[in-house]
């Protein structure tokens, strides 16, 4: 790992310990200074910079939060206009801007098959407008949205995408960095539509110090809440470790927004990860 | 296009390196070599997470070289140490103490295989004089000479060791192995006078006018005497001569049966030897055996070599009855140094000898006029100066913590100790550091492996050392792993000079670098504005 000079620059607004900062870091170092970024608001347009100063080392274009793929398809012909085929075009794009308001431009650039690599960093809500709920929100949380907990469960992204057949999607953690790097890398050597679901626990969002977010990540993968996994093609599906190996209790308990749960509402939770989990291994 | 006041386009200026986040943060993480809870609780202060690292990487020598900067004896610790370095270990609070032991052994043998020599020292004018040829001695020896001071070495006997030699069974300790480690530290020049015992106190005045220093490493050598024993009767033989004899090859022939007095290490090693020269073997101890001073291990051993045990028992009176001897005893409850009498609980044993293995104290008398003592020790501060300018002492003469390393310990710092008062330097202010505690270590980058099985010498095998050394936290000890720099957002950890540097400008304190360190080798420090 480590470049010498890291795409991302100090200085950039993040809260301290942001492991989406953090991730961000590691994505573009993965992907190199051949790239052309899309950047709608979010936490990451933040980390992009206040004008005229930018926090990245790479062009980013800003679009508005329902255009991303849209502005990423765009992008992509324009420099294979220009002969520049191998500059890389990334998405780097929230929960709230993926899983909800760029839904129809994401899928319908799925669906062309358009030759573009499009991150999603998942902190589960729309945190930089002050933690609203998304429907990457998971069951039970609490947001300002949803002060009493979430009703409803997680819509489940990759399996959205993997069913549009695309060459590759996968999750990855900054808990698990050698993994991360090497789903980036492997991804960026695919042509054609490529998705990569991050879950970047957000520290104010989720309610946990500062120092506590790479931990957190790895428990999330660790109970199985959040599991490493790829899908190519739509049905090649391969398991990453490490696999379930805790009792989704470790996950819960550090998290504000998980507070006060009652055991019924934790053995529900149990469930619903013991279920994923088996329906993930009847895929492979 | 016909309007004429577009907004001027904002091109791109520069990077956010323009805005110093570090105007955010309350607490700025430093690197800092904390000593591990190992090494405070090790008597000689071994740098045990520095050659553990070393080991981890096959780079035997350089594991040496650090195990021989705090203690000339490796190999001889590897086989006799209390080793109180492993129930202080962290790894005990996750999984099992690092087998510390087993692998200085596996170094301090290799060590003696290959032949590996301790660089020439250099010649020096100023002059020490040591008496007692012991491990204390030997050690205060080594560390002077390796400083450049002229050492010459007194010794009443006609061989070094002390009681590596005289006490330690050579079962224990093989004597090429203690005979390999002293010849090492005499090949850096150690001028040395067998046989030459100092009994008065005029003997000790001159030498300390004759020397720039002198360091008394006399031992513990006069046996402790119960009062119910007439140690005049032929049937009554001390445990230290006992050993002495049998260690040099010659035991004493006693009859078939014989009871052994005592609970600590040498009662043990008194019944064991015993016992592998054919006699039938009782040990008497006060304490309960849960209770007695010899390490677990060693009764584990005797126990199971055949030696019978009477634990809680006390012997009353001993007298020849017929052709044998007849010890009467009684049961007892030994607690807090306090000994009760069961009532009723009276029997007798019959025996052929009986060996009294109950301590030794330090021979003071022709010292009682010149130097000031302590109970039965002699007195010194906590460097190991006595009350006479230029006189240091240490090892069993000045404590009561009668173990090996501890007086090759106290052999070391009594040195670096009179290095200090020959350069008349000023004394360092000692303040007592805290150890890493063990939630300063991140587990992640540990996985669960279990210890090396066996004991002492279950890190013979190369495989077995690396695996069991590769367990070691490195608990205060950067191994440049680059994790601080690898999990920090904001590019505040900067590669410098082959090791780190936080950049203040930009450090938001969010302490990630902290948590994600394996080694517990960062601390966050308060900041005040
Ligand atoms: C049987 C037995 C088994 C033991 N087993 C262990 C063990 O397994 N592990 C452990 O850690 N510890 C063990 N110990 C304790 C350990 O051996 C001692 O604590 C240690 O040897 C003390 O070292 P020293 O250098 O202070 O004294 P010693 O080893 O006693 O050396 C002192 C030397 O000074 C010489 N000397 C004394 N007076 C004079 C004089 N006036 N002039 C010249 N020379 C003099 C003596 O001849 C002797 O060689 C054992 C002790 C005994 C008795
Ligand atoms: C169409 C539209 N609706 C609302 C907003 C206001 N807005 C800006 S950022 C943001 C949150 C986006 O959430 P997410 O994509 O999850 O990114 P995060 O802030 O969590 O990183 C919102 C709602 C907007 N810019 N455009
Ligand atoms: S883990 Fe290693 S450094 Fe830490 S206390 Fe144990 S032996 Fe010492
Ligand atoms: S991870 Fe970076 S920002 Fe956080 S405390 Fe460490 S150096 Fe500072
Ligand atoms: S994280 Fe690794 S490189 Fe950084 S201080 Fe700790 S041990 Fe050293
Ligand atoms: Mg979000």
């Amino acid at each position: 790992m480590g470049l010498m000079t890291d795409l991302l620059c100090s200085g950039h607004a993040a809260c301290p310990g942001c492991v989406e900062a953090l991730s961000l870091r590691h994505v573009l170092g993965a992907l190199g200074p051949d790239t052309v970024a899309v950047i709608p608001p979010s936490c990451l347009a933040i980390m992009a910079g206040p004008q005229p100063l930018s926090g990245l080392r790479i062009p980013v274009y800003q679009p508005a939060l329902a255009t991303s793929a849209a502005s990423a398809s765009g992008l992509r012909r324009a420099l294979d206009a220009l002969g520049k085929k191998d500059t890389q075009v990334v998405v780097f794009a929230g929960d709230g801007g993926t899983y909800d308001i760029g839904f129809q431009a994401l899928s319908s650039a799925a669906e062309r098959n358009e030759n573009i690599l499009y991150v999603c960093f998942d902190n589960e809500g729309y945190m930089n407008t002050g933690a609203q709920k998304s429907s990457s929100t998971p069951h039970f949380a609490r947001t300002g949205s949803t002060p009493a907990g979430k009703p409803t469960r997680k819509k489940n992204l990759t399996a959205i995408m993997a069913a549009h057949e695309i060459p590759y999607a996968a999750t990855a953690s900054s808990g698990f960095l050698p993994d991360l790097l090497r789903k980036v890398e492997k991804a960026r050597a695919i042509r054609g539509m490529r998705l990569i679901t991050l879950l970047v626990p957000c520290l104010d969002g989720w309610g946990v110090p500062e120092d506590q977010g790479i931990a957190l990540a790895r428990l999330a993968v660790q109970t199985g809440v959040f599991p490493l996994y790829e899908v190519e093609d739509g049905y090649r599906f391969t398991l990453n470790e490490p696999h379930k190996s805790r009792p989704v209790r470790d996950y819960l308990e550090g998290q504000r927004r998980y507070r006060e749960l009652d055991e019924g509402v934790v053995a529900t939770l149990q469930r619903e990860v013991d279920e994923g989990w088996a329906r993930l291994l009847a895929r492979l | 296009m016909n309007s004429p006041a577009l907004p001027p386009t904002t091109w791109t200026t520069g990077t956010t390196e323009a805005i110093k986040t570090g105007t955010w943060r309350a607490a700025l993480p430093a690197y800092r070599k904390t000593p591990s809870p190992c090494q405070l609780a090790c008597p000689v202060n071994g740098d045990i997470a520095h050659w553990m690292q070393q080991a981890k990487a096959g780079d035997w020598h350089g594991a040496w070289t650090t195990l021989v900067e705090h203690n000339p004896f490796p190999a001889v610790a590897g086989r006799v140490c209390h080793h109180p370095c492993e129930p202080a270990c962290n790894r005990a609070g996750y999984d099992s103490a690092l087998a510390i032991c087993a692998l200085e052994r596996h170094i301090g043998e290799r060590a003696l295989a290959a032949g590996w020599r301790y660089p020439q020292a250099p010649a020096g004018a100023r002059h020490v004089a040591i008496v007692g040829g012991g491990p204390s001695g030997l050690s205060a020896a080594y560390q002077l000479r390796r400083r450049g001071y002229a050492v010459t070495l007194f010794e009443a006997q006609r061989q070094l060791g002390g009681l590596l030699r005289d006490g330690i069974p050579p079962y224990r300790l093989p004597r090429e192995v203690l005979d390999g480690e002293i010849e090492r530290i005499l090949a850096l020049g150690v001028d040395v006078r067998l046989g030459v015992a100092f009994t008065t106190e005029a003997q000790f005045a001159r030498l300390r006018e004759t020397f720039d220093a002198v360091y008394l490493a006399l031992g513990a050598r006069a046996p402790k005497h119960l009062a119910q024993l007439d140690y005049a009767q032929p049937w009554v033989v001390d445990g230290a001569a006992f050993l002495a004899q049998a260690n040099a090859g010659k035991t004493p022939a006693l009859g078939k049966r014989v009871v052994v007095i005592g609970g600590g290490s040498a009662a043990m090693d008194v019944a064991r030897t015993a016992r592998r020269a054919g006699h039938e073997v009782v040990v008497v101890s006060l304490e309960a055996e849960a209770q007695m001073p010899a390490q677990r291990e060693e009764v584990l051993e005797a126990k199971d070599e055949g030696v019978r045990l009477l634990d809680g028992a006390m012997l009353r009176s001993a007298a020849r009855a017929g052709a044998r001897v007849r010890l009467d005893c009684v049961r007892v409850k030994f607690h807090d140094g306090q000994v009760d009498v069961v009532p009723g609980i009276a029997f007798c044993l019959h025996a052929d000898a009986v060996i009294p293995a109950i301590g030794q104290d330090p021979q003071l008398a022709p010292l009682r006029a010149l130097l000031r003592a302590a109970g039965t020790l002699l007195w010194t501060d906590a460097h190991g100066a006595t009350s006479s300018e230029g006189v240091f002492a240490g090892g069993d003469a000045a404590s009561l913590q009668r173990f090996v390393t501890q007086a090759i310990g106290m052999g070391k710092r009594a040195a670096l100790e009179i290095d200090r008062w020959m350069r008349r330097e000023q004394a360092a202010a000692a303040a007592l550091p805290l150890p890493v505690p063990f939630g300063a270590i991140n587990t992640f980058y540990h996985p669960g492996a279990p210890r090396i099985a066996g004991g002492r010498e279950a890190a013979e095998d190369v495989a077995q050392a690396l695996a069991e050394a590769a367990r070691c936290f490195s608990c205060g000890e950067c191994t440049f792993c680059d994790n601080c720099f690898d999990y920090c957002p904001d590019m505040a950890v900067r590669r410098v000079n082959g090791g780190y540097a936080i950049a203040g400008d930009y450090c938001k304190g969010c302490g990630l670098c902290v948590r994600e360190c394996p080694t517990g080798s960062i601390v966050m420090q308060e900041e005040l504005r």
